[in-house]
């Protein structure tokens, strides 16, 4: 077991990630939400939340995508389905928790069938979604700097107007 | 009964240390050595368990072609062959070794029941299917005549195989339950033994199935009455004291004991039991700490040989005041199992679980863990369990 010591005593323990290799696949990532969503907050102590958030992560990183990969790149199609159904309920929560995963993807939309077709149609527009949320708070953030210039005189109301042009564009 | 505490004073100062002291060394613990002249038994898994079944019954059909004259051997389960390994405290098989022939008018029916009881080992792993011992009986009524046949063949198969009951895939009837701040994986499914009513988790005999993925208790509890768990979970006990409580509600079955081994191995956590105080009890506490005769051979995965007699001592009725009239005065088979107790060489190594048992043939009285109730129900969860896991008040 993973040991997480509590400040004022006693310890939280966690399952060695080496033991969910043997899992099914979707385990690993059932396991982090669990965690994530019921556990975490329970256990007071913020410093040991941060140690757990870090070994969910590297849970995510070394066990849960890699053996999501795995099964990606192999040739059963009910495993595929059941991975990618997975990777969907996730890409609704978090997105990019499943940015290592975009490659393979790419190489599944080859296939026909389509509830993989259907599945990767629904993550591919999380995958944009989030793209664009981030294009978005981008612009956000270039628009706010001309405002500021805008109002100190430093740049005149036809550039401040371009940059609040973008940013209303990509928002609509 | 010792001055009241305040409750904020009950914080189970002792049973944490315990739990530190534990959870230090747990990252060096070795594998259990097991004595000269004793039989080491694996704990396999299915495809293991298959391989030792083939050569098992390959070494059969070779003496068959060789001799004409097959037999197999097995170790002996009797008495006589049953070690109490001192260093481990364990009751461990010995290495008598016994042949069944399968040539011989008396043990046609015996070898027969052995050989159906294989049979169906091999369908129930090759299939990865468990089943009870009572289904193996029903599997062949004619054969089997009596369930004890069976149930005495399911044990052979098992030892002859150098393996435990549970990897056979042949478990016994689900008994016990457990309670508390654990979180398990049962093959797909999570479940969090917080959130299933005060009933608890009924233990899963199918442990090959069961993982432990999360925990943050302290300490473990072993009740031997299901009426002393319903006040526990009334009580909600594991969340003021963060704990998992177990019962096998009376005699400690297979998977209880397998279960509460696992706990202990797997988290470092010190194991606390609250029996009767009776000769029963304490024999129910010394099943947990050390297996039973009869599988011996199962004992490395069996036992927990850390267990602490937490209550209640016959000490406890004097110090906590149990009223006279709540206090049952042994009868001759009381006297006779604790004169027995004191006889086996575990206690007489253990000088205060010898002093307690003896006092209580001295006082010739015995008393139930409802008797503490005689303070108010919530004594027990409220005053006599804390005070005992502050003070480090067992045995």
């Amino acid at each position: 077991m993973r040991i997480f010591y509590k400040k004022g005593g006693g310890a939280i323990q966690l399952i060695d990630k080496e033991k969910m290799l043997e899992w099914p696949v979707e385990l690993p990532l059932i396991f982090i939400e669990y965690i994530r969503n019921n556990q975490l907050k329970l256990y007071e102590d913020t410093r040991v939340q941060k140690e757990v958030e870090a070994y969910l992560d590297e849970i995510l990183k070394d066990v849960a995508i890699p053996r999501l990969i795995s099964v990606l790149e192999g040739d059963d199609l009910e495993e595929i389905i059941l991975a990618l159904t997975r990777i969907e309920e996730i890409s609704n929560k978090n997105i990019e928790m499943i940015n290592p995963i975009k490659p393979y993807l790419e190489k599944l939309s080859n296939i026909e069938n389509k509830q993989i077709e259907k599945l990767i149609q629904n993550i591919s527009t999380q995958f944009q979604k989030a793209e664009r949320k981030k294009e978005l708070a981008k612009k956000r953030k270039v628009m706010r700097e001309k405002e500021k210039l805008f109002l100190e005189g430093k740049i005149n109301g036809e550039e401040y107007a371009k940059a609040r042009k973008e940013y209303l564009t990509l928002k609509d | 009964m010792a001055k009241k505490s305040k409750n904020q004073d009950l914080d189970l100062k002792a049973a944490k240390m315990l739990f530190n002291e534990y959870l230090e060394r747990g990252r060096e613990e070795k594998p259990i050595d097991l004595p000269k002249g004793t039989v080491k038994i694996d704990d396999l898994k299915r495809k293991q368990a298959l391989e030792k079944l083939y050569k098992l019954v390959d070494d059969i059909i070779r003496k068959i072609y060789a001799t004409g004259r097959p037999s197999i051997t097995l170790p002996s389960r009797t008495s006589s062959n049953i070690i109490w390994d001192e260093e481990n405290d364990l009751l461990l098989l010995g290495e008598q070794i016994m042949e069944k022939q399968f040539h011989s008018l008396t043990s046609v029916a015996d070898i027969t029941r052995l050989m159906r009881v294989l049979e169906k080992v091999n369908e129930l792993l090759i299939k990865d299917l468990h089943a009870t011992k009572r289904e193996i009986f029903y599997s062949d009524v004619k054969l089997f005549q009596d369930q004890k046949n069976s149930d005495k063949s399911i044990e052979d198969v098992a030892t002859m195989l150098y393996t435990t009951r549970n990897s056979t895939h042949i478990v016994a009837s689900a008994k016990g339950s457990c309670i508390g701040r654990l979180r398990i994986r049962d093959k797909n499914d999570i479940i969090d033994l917080e959130g299933l009513g005060s009933g608890g988790w009924t233990i899963s005999p199918m442990l090959d199935n069961i993982e432990i993925i999360e925990s943050d208790a302290e300490f473990i509890l072993v009740v031997e009455k299901d009426a002393a768990m319903i006040r526990l979970s009334e009580d909600r006990f594991w969340r003021k004291y963060p704990c998992i409580i177990l019962t096998a509600k009376g005699a400690a079955d297979i998977a209880t004991r397998m279960f509460l081994r696992r706990l202990n191995k797997d988290l470092n956590l010190p194991v606390f039991s609250l029996v009767d105080s009776d000769p029963y009890g304490h024999y129910i506490h010394s099943v947990y700490l050390r297996g039973s005769k009869r599988l011996s051979y199962e004992s490395p995965f069996l036992a927990t040989p850390e267990i602490k007699l937490l209550g209640v001592l016959t000490r406890d009725l004097d110090k906590y005041k149990v009223p006279k009239d709540c206090r049952l005065p042994m009868n001759k088979m009381d006297i006779k199992r604790t004169k027995e107790l004191l006889n086996e060489d575990f206690v007489k190594n253990n000088k205060q679980w010898e002093q307690d048992l003896k006092l209580a043939l001295n006082l010739k009285i015995k008393a139930e863990i409802q008797a503490l109730s005689s303070h108010g129900f919530e004594f027990l969860t409220d005053q006599y369990l804390p005070e005992k896991l502050t003070t480090g008040d067992w045995i």
